[in-house]
């Protein structure tokens, strides 16, 4: 019918081709991330008692995050001199990369996955081990001094929170006895993880914000120490790509909890599994952002301190927890 | 073709926003202003509005050193319970009394690694 054109036809409505670039692939993590932006904002507003974005659109500024876009798209983009022009561009839109390979792992529905691997979850938590070694390459080829401590300031950090983020996460694959996300959720078709291992998503959940650079562990930009960190010296498009990995990994993450610890898209049928699984992130999502506006910044010999007392011990606590729940005393 | 409940349309859709956004990257690349006369503090690094002293790249006290070594060597250890948490189901108490002592092997070292790095004079 088509003729000539009917492969490529094909192609753009095959459903792998579909999920990547609609949902859950790549327009819907651009949309989903600058939403968040606004979402952001208009918590921490109404928890100070302000307003927040009101006058981007009729519904309450839900398009400010569009028009910080366009407005920073159009700013004139120079390299500072002296720095190594290849890794600054490199590190941020490599992030951005890295934030959305993470939301293909997850399953939103049954088979609405863009990559249903074995060894999902730990791929997952392998590929964000890469982030703070490109915020470290963008603090240092940026050749300024605020970059390069926000650098290192994210690689001692990477050391206080990867420990308890895995072993916390060992807690769900004792449990669930796979590796595979799908099988997870599949596992907690009798009960939600979060009850047997409420220990373990407390500590996942600091540890990932920890993950995530965000309020109170946002070290590597504290805004009000190092004025914006690693990201001090990028200008226009390039900020915006430096910014935006933080809202896709805000989502992918949200996400990630929701699946090996809140059922992931299970839930009573009268509504379909993706709206559950939406719903259970944007629970997540909006408690992350709360914490964000409520804590203050930690300093990092704090945040060193607790990483290897207070969250290993308690990660090896949740282990043993864990053990006895499936296993029952041991005899020796 | 209906893909898990996205109708086709949802491709062209998907499609033209995706090529819309490049296509304002291109464009924006082509129409930018570009500052013909840069003044030298334009491009010189950040520094809180003062002239930069001194190069970016300095030599800088790895404040936090012995937190980094521990990590090198912990980080690869605490991998191999993850061998052993995957078969709990199937290994039952077949595994614990060597899991058990490999904690607390791990453990000893860990906590003396940390009494050294809280006194500042050791390293």
């Amino acid at each position: 019918m088509l003729g000539p054109l009917q492969p490529l036809v094909d192609m753009v409505t095959s459903p792998l081709f579909l999920m990547i670039v609609l949902f859950p692939g790549l327009t819907s993590i651009a949309i989903i991330g600058a939403l968040l932006g606004w979402l952001e904002r208009k918590v921490t507003a109404r928890v100070q008692l302000r307003i927040g974005p009101l006058y981007a659109s009729p519904a309450g500024g839900i398009l400010q995050m569009f028009a910080d876009l366009i407005k920073l798209s159009f700013k004139e983009l120079f390299v500072p001199e002296n720095s190594d022009a290849f890794f600054f561009i490199m590190a941020p839109t490599t992030g951005l990369v890295i934030g959305a390979a993470l939301v293909g792992l997850i399953p939103f529905a049954p088979g609405l996955q863009i990559a249903n691997i074995e060894v999902g979850l730990p791929a997952f938590l392998a590929i964000i081990t890469l982030s703070p070694s490109l915020v470290l390459l963008a603090g240092w080829s940026a050749n300024s001094k605020f970059p390069f401590i926000g650098g290192l300031r994210a690689l001692f950090q990477q050391t206080a929170y990867e420990i308890p983020l895995w072993l916390s996460a060992l807690g769900v694959i004792m449990m669930a006895g796979t590796l595979n996300l799908a099988q997870i959720v599949a596992a907690q078709s009798t009960g939600w993880f979060i009850i047997p291992q409420a220990l373990g998503a407390f500590i996942f959940l600091v540890t990932s914000v920890a993950e995530m650079e965000r309020l109170p562990f946002d070290l590597p930009e504290a805004e009000s120490e190092i004025m914006m960190g690693w990201q001090a010296e990028y200008p226009g498009v390039l900020f915006l790509a430096a910014q935006g990995p933080g809202f896709v990994k805000l989502y992918a993450f949200s996400a990630l909890f929701t699946t090996i610890y809140l059922g992931g898209f299970l839930g009573p049928s009268l509504l379909p599994p993706l709206f559950w699984m939406l719903s259970k992130t944007l629970v997540v999502i909006v408690l992350i952002m709360l914490l964000r506006s409520t804590f203050p910044r930690v300093r990092l010999d704090q945040l060193l301190r607790a990483g290897w007392t207070t969250l290993l011990t308690l990660a090896i606590v949740n282990i043993g927890i864990t053990y006895l729940l499936v296993v029952g005393l041991p005899t020796f | 073709m209906v893909a898990q409940g996205i109708p086709e349309i949802g491709a062209y859709i998907g499609f033209l926003f995706v090529s819309t956004v490049a296509l304002i990257i291109v464009l924006r690349l082509l129409i930018t202003p570009r500052d013909p006369r840069p003044t030298p503090e334009k491009k010189k690094p950040f520094e809180s509005g003062q002239i930069a002293v001194g190069p970016g790249r300095t030599r800088f006290i790895i404040q936090y050193y012995p937190y980094l070594l521990m990590f090198v060597v912990y980080d690869v250890i605490a991998m191999f319970l993850f061998a052993w948490g995957l078969n709990l189901r199937a290994l039952g108490e077949a595994g614990s009394l060597p899991v058990l002592v490999f904690i607390i092997v791990l453990l000893i070292p860990l906590g003396y690694a940390l009494h050294l790095a809280n006194h500042r004079e050791n390293w």
